[in-house]
């Protein structure tokens, strides 16, 4: 059946009567946040199954629970004393002859200003054949029950009726029954299931009776008896492994699955690391080498004088110097041997004069002894110092010592410099080699500030390099290095995990085909008892079951995996054509099975790699287009012909980009849809070309507005909505 | 999905043709008023006879036990 239309009377924000009529096609009601998309969903999930949603507590929940918030706050306020009514009237048209109206009340008493609703809403439901007036009300519930099953059959509602934000949890693919769930609309997998436990639970029965036929005909009742307890105990543990491998191997899948995500993102992440590693290195390079420069420039100064820089160019002054002494010295020592000549002539001729004293004058030392005992010893007289006699025989020795110079008392110049200049001289022979080297070791000072400055400035250049790629990568990516050494220590981990359960797993196999071999053993000791025959009848039912259990399961399994295959086909089909004239990740939808029954979606390019992490956006686009598919694949029957889909803001977590991609697939997958969407309120290009498309089979596009702005809305008193249709 | 089809979905397993039951390429054309005699083939008409009527698991399992007792 479709929509014909819906008829809000007080209802919420829609105050009055307010009217929206729908056709086959893409039925779009645009607008913004607030203004009543959500209240229109609400309030066909109302007429149909007597709830709204919570959002607060996020669930729907029945009428008593809002009470008289279903009536609108405009209505309550103008009533007068008496009753105020809320009232949605859905109208559904099977074909051309028959139509159906469900039709939900909700009345509340006003009474001296204060409201009360009734706990529970009433529901009216007629059925109209067309061209008459009058319908005819169907009373019983029970019918009331199936016409609702006819307009949405219970297993179809939740991807035929569903809220954008509902989405993620409608197909979760973490969740082997989500997926089964869905499996079963597409094409009924119970039945497998039943088969499945029918056949298992009559192989079971009919090895037991094999076996009390068995210990019935035994030769050693007693030893029968043993090796069926020996085999119970062995069942019983083979049972307990199995469960074990399962868990096992669960475990194995999801260590598995986490490493194959990591690997999708181990090269990236290896190469963050590693360019965070280098840029760690060129930083503490850098570091190294700026610290060596700053030494290098203040050992510059320093080297002005520590290496005696200042004495750069004075080699010829030291030449000059050494010459000027040089001829100086000369001077000198030729003054020295002039005047020492000279001496030696003087003094020898005063020792020819001193040698020319009286005979008589005794002997210098003889005359020093009568100076100091002040006693002349010639005339044995005293001779007072400072006396007459004393000086007389004082100039005796005088005259002795008199004119014997020593070349220290002649001077040979005004000021004598000589040692100063000797030592100038010395001073200057120490100096000379580094004056020689001050213009290699200046070179070479400066050479090395320069090979520092070079390596300095290349490992600037590398460092921005390096951080140039690394925020490219972040970019690109969305890993930062913290992450990325995250994501390599983790894969590590990961498939050190995955190892030892893969090793944990082959060891559990390999005990449980011991214990297997064992019961086999046993089975056949046990044969080995019987004596005669077993009844014919009880080896054949004994096989004929045993296969039935072997067909059941692997014929579940196998129709299970045709039909994810199918629904991943079809779902393709949809996401290939949202995804088209984007831009955006394209891909492949994989349904990738691991142990449990959980499936899990990847996108992968033509060749199965996969396409890189999944964001919000593409996971949302891929379940719309499993649930599209989950319709539109089902065997057998036209549901998405039979049913209306409505939905409220699915393109709100994908963004306006897939919008119209969205629309195009919607209109084409379904007879009748009818969409909630703000992406069409603000944007006037995506609205003209959802007008104007060939693509889109549309139906009546309606523009929703509050009638007061939702920040000026603390008093509702006022609040109805207006409705204008674009088309 | 009817019953023929759930029946020839079984007889695709490839225990069917290693056993002789079926030949290979048969399934799809398997007919549920096939008249040959096969103990495992009459054994899932009955299961998916049961599942389809709705019967319950004890009820079919009873039928399947008198079809292979003497």
């Amino acid at each position: 059946m479709i929509i014909e239309s819906i008829e809000l009377h007080n209802f919420m924000c829609y105050s009055g009567e307010n009217r929206f009529d729908f056709t086959e096609g893409m039925n779009v009601i645009i607008g913004d946040n607030n203004h009543g998309k959500s209240k229109l969903y609400d309030a066909f999930y109302w007429a149909m199954f007597d709830q709204c949603f919570d959002t607060g507590q996020k669930k729907w929940m029945p009428t008593r629970h809002f009470g008289k918030d279903i009536i609108s706050d405009k209505a309550i306020h103008e009533a007068e004393n008496g009753l105020v009514r809320a009232v949605v009237r859905v109208t559904f048209k099977k074909d051309e002859d028959h139509i159906y109206v469900i039709e939900r009340r909700l009345t509340a008493v006003k009474r001296d200003g204060i409201a009360t609703a009734d706990k529970e809403s009433e529901e009216t439901v007629v059925y109209k054949e067309f061209g008459s007036k009058q319908g005819k009300e169907i009373t019983n519930p029970s019918d009331v029950e199936d016409l609702k099953r006819n307009i949405l059959p219970d297993n179809i509602r939740p991807y035929m009726w569903f809220q954008g934000e509902q989405v993620e949890s409608i197909i979760d693919f973490s969740q082997s029954s989500s997926l089964t769930q869905a499996i079963n609309v597409l094409s009924n997998i119970t039945r497998y299931d039943q088969v499945r436990a029918l056949a298992e639970s009559l192989e079971k029965s009919a090895l037991d009776e094999y076996q009390r036929k068995a210990r019935a005909q035994s030769k050693d009742k007693g030893r029968s008896d043993e090796l069926e307890v020996k085999r119970n105990t062995l069942t019983e543990r083979l049972e307990l492994l199995e469960k074990e491998e399962l868990n096992k191997k669960d475990n194995l899948g999801a260590a598995d699955e986490a490493t194959q995500r990591l690997m999708g993102q181990f090269e990236d992440a290896s190469r963050m690391r590693d360019l965070d590693a280098k840029q760690r290195q060129a930083e503490r390079s850098l570091d190294e080498i700026s610290e060596d420069e700053k030494r290098e420039r203040i050992d510059l100064h320093k080297k002005m004088f520590s290496r005696n820089w200042v004495l750069k160019g004075t080699g010829h002054l030291l030449h000059e110097y050494n010459a000027k002494y040089s001829t100086y010295e000369r001077t000198r020592l030729e003054r020295v041997a002039e005047v020492q000549a000279r001496l030696k002539a003087e003094n020898q001729m005063i020792q020819e004069i001193q040698t020319r004293l009286p005979i008589n004058v005794p002997e210098p030392m003889y005359v020093e002894q009568m100076l100091e005992q002040e006693h002349c010893l010639i005339c044995d007289r005293e001779a007072k110092k400072d006396s007459d006699a004393w000086n007389s025989i004082k100039s005796l020795l005088d005259r002795s010592k008199a004119n014997v110079k020593e070349l220290e008392e002649e001077s040979l110049s005004k000021h004598d410099f000589s040692n100063d200049f000797k030592r100038l001289m010395q001073n200057g022979l120490g100096l000379e080699r580094d004056i020689n080297n001050v213009d290699g070791d200046i070179k070479s000072t400066f050479q090395s500030m320069k090979r520092l400055e070079k390596r300095r400035k290349a490992y600037a250049e590398e460092l921005i390099r390096i951080t140039e790629d690394m925020n490219s990568m972040k970019a690109g990516t969305s890993l930062d290095p913290i992450q990325a050494k995250n994501i390599v220590n983790e894969l590590s981990s990961k498939q050190d995990l995955a190892k030892r359960f893969r090793d944990e797993l082959v060891r559990t196999e390999r005990t449980i085909e011991q214990l297997k071999e064992q019961i086999k053993g046993i089975d056949k000791e046990l044969s080995g008892l019987v004596s005669g025959e077993l009844p014919a009848y009880l080896e054949e039912k004994k096989r004929v079951l045993e296969e039935f259990a072997i067909v059941a399961k692997s014929t579940r399994d196998r129709v299970f995996q045709r039909l994810v295959k199918q629904l991943e086909d079809e779902a393709n089909r949809h996401y290939r054509e949202m995804m088209q004239g984007n831009q955006g990740v394209r891909g492949i939808i994989r349904l990738v099975e691991s142990t449990k029954g959980n499936y899990t979606p990847r996108l992968t390019d033509e060749n199965g790699n996969p396409l890189g992490q999944l964001n919000t956006g593409n996971i949302i686009l891929i379940k719309l287009a499993t649930i599209m598919a989950i319709i539109s694949a089902r065997q057998g029957s036209r549901d998405t012909d039979l049913y209306t889909l409505i939905t409220d803001a699915p393109m709100s977590v994908f963004g306006e980009d897939y919008t119209i991609g969205f629309c195009k697939t919607v209109s084409r997958v379904y007879r009748q849809s009818i969409i909630m969407s703000k992406e069409f309120y603000k944007n006037e290009t995506l609205r003209r070309e959802l007008l104007d498309s060939t693509d889109i089979k549309r139906g009546k596009i309606y523009v929703i507005t509050p009638s007061i702005a939702d920040a000026d809305r603390t008093n509702r008193n006022a609040l109805t909505t207006q409705i204008k249709a674009l088309n | 999905m009817n019953k023929e089809q759930i029946l020839q979905s079984f007889l695709e397993d490839e225990l069917f043709i290693e056993r002789g039951y079926v030949k290979e390429g048969e399934a799809q054309k398997f007919k549920w008023t096939d008249p040959r005699k096969n103990n495992l083939i009459e054994v899932l008409r009955m299961a998916i006879d049961g599942v389809m009527s709705k019967e319950s698991e004890g009820v079919t399992a009873r039928k399947v036990n008198s079809f292979l007792n003497p």
